[in-house]
């Protein structure tokens, strides 16, 4: 069984959305004994990934696939195809996959599961996808020979990819047949500052008990002192104190850092919704009946403004 | 100054909002027009992100609109839950309840139907697309464009613009679409429709419109607690006797029990929270016993116009025509609006296909929507109840004896006045009280007695925040300088989902999570100074809600 899997990149570095779905490829690779062709367009990227267990790296350079070219890729993926015959052709869920990956399977006329969010081998492999907004997962096997598969950001941890040594190829493609009607106009950016806090660990998030704008250094120090990242509930992004990246709740992110710690947050259900799937929630309210406490784990009743000087004293302290 | 080029689209007829009256109104259009003029355009543009996800209502439904608009169908074809076959009306005290022993036939709602009108609007979208209707959902009304004084058709508001009013990467400007008649089907105090009401003074010698707020919850029972067809009102508690009112209870299909309570919007009291009202309608013994083992499944609300015959506007200018709630076709005492909309929308649809005839869409054309109306049932029905809501504003002994009088007189205000006058119901709010206690011992229990912002959860509504406020406050310093005083920030009270906040981050200041907004224009309607203006969203934000 063979697989390719693309490794998206974008200036220089890699999406973590494709070393997740490089963590699927490795646990086929386990269990069916199957071969890794990791595909990369960039040489510094195809390097960085030799520190991973996969059998080779297909280096393309070409200046046509330098910058994003559906076209460019998709003729560069039939070649790759013709000349590998792979089994499973696997991707990150990325805006980008979303919009090429579709004309792909069409070109090779193979299937394409998309936005997968797991996947269990017995003597085939099914794939599992949400559908309704995750109210019903379903489980879906290939019947044709090849097929393309694409996970979700998230589906798998980034921190259990298997390390090894592999050996760098360089392919060339032929890329004149390609009629290009598609000319990219400037990135679309997000907004600014906008920080991924679902890859946080730890996470340190204050309400409207924060009080005021100057108070929020004071959070920050905490954070830092456990190396968490600051977020909040709504109140402090409508004041305009954080920016909305750093929200927290059913409009803004949904979290499941190891440690969740709120301060002055009283749990209402459009917050809660955002982290009750956090490892550990630590809290502190001054309201012993805010609904928060009800899915803490640690919880202390009292007044944030006394406490958080404290416990950054304290952890300073044992920091030395 | 708008510099966007917009692109231009023209239909023939144009609806806006797809709520009973707009889809009825473009079906019978489309069934009147169809051998003369095959080719016709008809479009109706919807906010909400599919037809039916800002539709709320009670709902028992007359189906004589359905019938009429479908000759070839029955009843059972049409969505309904049930056909009303228990019908009970309570006075509750705070322990027990009391049943009316009769209910009089005017009032009574035997063959009609318990209905979700989320099912039905979603049921008539099918039948439009059918008829080659076209439906946008996801576009809301934004704009009224006139050529001089003659509608000309409405803009659709532009999507990705930021807080700041800046153009996000995601920019689409709203589109331009034309046509020869616009009717303005927008629900209960449309936002385009109070433009055009006032721009031509079409309230002029009526009876200034009346308002109540419905709010409601869905439950799933766990067992079948009420028999299907199951219709209960209720007076007396909690809203006692100076608030306009009542509670419905309604059993649908699948165990889903509907619960709610209707406030008049002409209360004196600036406490009154709506919200509350049904948490302790709620906590009635009878009722909590109903709700034991029940889950929560969706929260709305919506304004109903309740001013009757006399608080119509005048239906139609050159080029546009108002239909349903935007004008006010609502029965206050039979609580039914959803077949007198439709009604109006295929009143509107027939002055219509005159005009076309005529090819001439000018108001001379048009105002035979009113000579029809005035020739329908439609019309019978709310002239017999002509007085009815006005006899309330003396309270619930006097508005009852009023409403029982008028059977026996066809509708006359105490059995002697022909036409009652009203006032405009924010204008009787008081002082606010230091020892209201009402609602201080509502147990939230997080179960079956919830807060506010739980119950806006359960509304499912989003809006994206990053968008310019869609609720404007002319001027907040009023908020603070005086109606913090006056009255004591009603908004944070009537508002049915906490959008109103007065924060204190150092200085006191009105905080609007629009984002939680529902939909309902309360504050539009019951702000003491008028100055909160409800607009449009970006297309698609708003409730989602499903069966409601």
């Amino acid at each position: 069984m063979k697989i390719l899997i693309y490794i998206q990149s974008a200036e220089g570095k890699i999406n973590p959305i494709s070393l997740e779905s490089l963590v699927a490829a490795q646990k086929i690779k386990e269990e069916k004994s199957a071969e890794i062709y990791a595909v990369t367009f960039n040489a510094e990227i195809a390097n960085e990934l030799s520190k991973y267990d996969v059998n080779s790296i297909i280096n393309i350079n070409d200046d046509n696939l330098v910058e994003y070219s559906p076209l460019h890729y998709i003729e560069t993926f039939n070649q790759l195809y013709k000349k590998l015959n792979p089994n499973i052709i696997i991707f990150g869920h990325t805006y980008e996959t979303r919009d090429w990956v579709p004309r792909l399977s069409a070109r090779l006329d193979i299937p394409f599961l998309s936005d997968c969010v797991g996947m269990q081998m017995n003597d085939s492999i099914t794939y599992t996808r949400s559908l309704y907004q995750n109210k019903i997962n379903v489980d879906l096997s290939i019947s044709s020979r090849s097929a393309i598969i694409s996970f979700q950001s998230g589906a798998y941890k980034i921190d259990s990819l298997n390390q090894g040594s592999s050996n760098v190829e360089l392919v060339n493609v032929d890329l004149s047949s390609v009629g290009n009607k598609i000319i990219n106009e400037a990135k679309f950016k997000d907004s600014d500052g906008a920080i991924d806090l679902s890859a946080a660990d730890f996470i340190v998030a204050i309400g409207r008990g924060i009080a005021k704008e100057e108070n929020i250094p004071m959070a920050k120090e905490l954070a830092d002192l456990i190396g968490a990242q600051l977020a909040s509930s709504r109140p402090v992004v409508d004041s305009g104190w954080l920016n909305h990246s750093l929200q927290i709740g059913s409009s803004g992110q949904v979290v499941s850092p190891k440690l969740y710690f709120a301060l002055g947050i009283s749990g209402a259900i459009q917050h809660s919704v955002g982290m009750k799937g956090s490892g550990c929630i630590m809290v502190i309210n001054k309201d012993a009946n805010a609904p928060i406490f009800e899915i803490a784990d640690y919880g202390i009743v009292g007044d944030i403004m006394e406490i958080i000087p404290k416990l950054s004293s304290a952890i300073k302290e044992v920091n030395g | 100054m708008d510099n966007e080029q917009r692109e231009i689209l023209e239909v023939d007829f144009l609806f806006v909002g797809a709520g009973p009256a707009s889809l009825a109104g473009a079906l019978h259009l489309k069934s009147l027009t169809k051998e003369k003029f095959p080719d016709l355009s008809i479009a109706i543009i919807e906010k909400a992100s599919e037809v039916g996800a800002h539709s709320l209502s009670g709902a028992v439904v007359d189906p004589i609109s359905l019938n009429e608009l479908f000759p070839n169908l029955s009843n059972e074809d049409f969505p309904f839950e049930h056909e009303v076959k228990k019908e009970y009306m309570y006075y509750l005290t705070k322990k027990s309840k009391l049943a009316v022993p009769f209910i009089p036939k005017p009032m009574s709602h035997h063959g009609c139907y318990i209905a979700s009108i989320g099912k039905l609007t979603r049921w008539l979208e099918q039948k439009c697309e059918e008829a080659e209707i076209d439906i946008f959902a996801g576009f809301p009304g934004s704009e009224i464009l006139y050529n001089e004084n003659s509608v000309i058709g409405i803009r659709t508001g532009d999507q990705g613009i930021d807080k700041n009013g800046e153009k996000k990467p995601n920019f689409e400007p709203g589109v331009d679409i034309h046509a020869k008649v616009t009717f303005f089907g927008e629900g209960t105090r449309g936002s385009l429709t109070k433009q055009l009401i006032n721009k031509f003074n079409l309230m002029d010698g009526k009876n200034p419109q009346n308002w109540a707020i419905g709010v409601k919850e869905l439950w799933q029972l766990p067992e079948e607690k009420l028999p299907p067809g199951y219709v209960a009102h209720t007076l007396g508690e909690p809203l006692g006797h100076s608030l306009f009112g009542g509670g419905f209870m309604y059993s649908m299909k699948n165990n889903i029990l509907d619960i709610g309570i209707v406030v008049g919007l002409d209360y004196k009291n600036p406490h009154v929270d709506p919200h509350h009202e049904l948490q302790l309608l709620k906590s009635h013994p009878w009722i909590k016993n109903i709700l034991e083992g029940a889950e929560i499944l969706a929260y709305g609300s919506k304004t109903l116009p309740e001013g009757g015959i006399y608080s119509l506007p005048k239906l139609y200018v050159d080029g546009a025509m108002l239909i349903g709630d935007s004008a006010g076709f609502l029965n206050g005492q039979r609580l039914k609006g959803i077949h007198l909309a439709m009604k109006s929308g295929m009143l509107a649809a027939e002055a219509a296909q005159i005009a076309l005839g005529a090819n001439d869409y000018s108001e001379e054309q048009l105002m035979n929507y009113d000579t029809l109306f005035k020739e329908s049932w439609a019309y019978k029905e709310l002239y017999k109840v002509r007085n009815f809501h006005q006899g309330f504003e003396k309270g619930l002994i006097y508005g009852m004896a009023n409403a029982g009088i008028g059977l026996f007189t066809g509708g006359r205000g105490f059995g002697i006045y022909n036409k009652l006058s009203s006032e405009h119901g924010h204008i009787h709010m008081e002082k606010p009280s230091t020892s209201f206690d009402k609602y201080d011992g509502i147990d939230y229990d997080g179960k079956y007695i919830l807060d506010k912002l739980t119950d806006v959860y359960y509304s499912a509504t989003s809006h994206d925040e990053d968008q310019v406020a869609h609720l404007h406050v002319v001027d907040p310093s009023i908020c603070i300088d005086k109606c913090k005083e006056e009255y004591g920030n009603p908004c944070q009270s009537f508002c049915p989902a906490n959008v109103y906040e007065i924060v204190d981050d150092g200085e006191e200041r009105l905080q609007i999570n629009f984002s939680n907004c529902v939909h309902c224009k309360t504050c539009d309607i019951m702000d003491p100074y008028q100055i909160i203006d409800w607009t449009t969203p970006q297309g698609g934000d708003g409730p989602s809600w499903k069966n409601m």
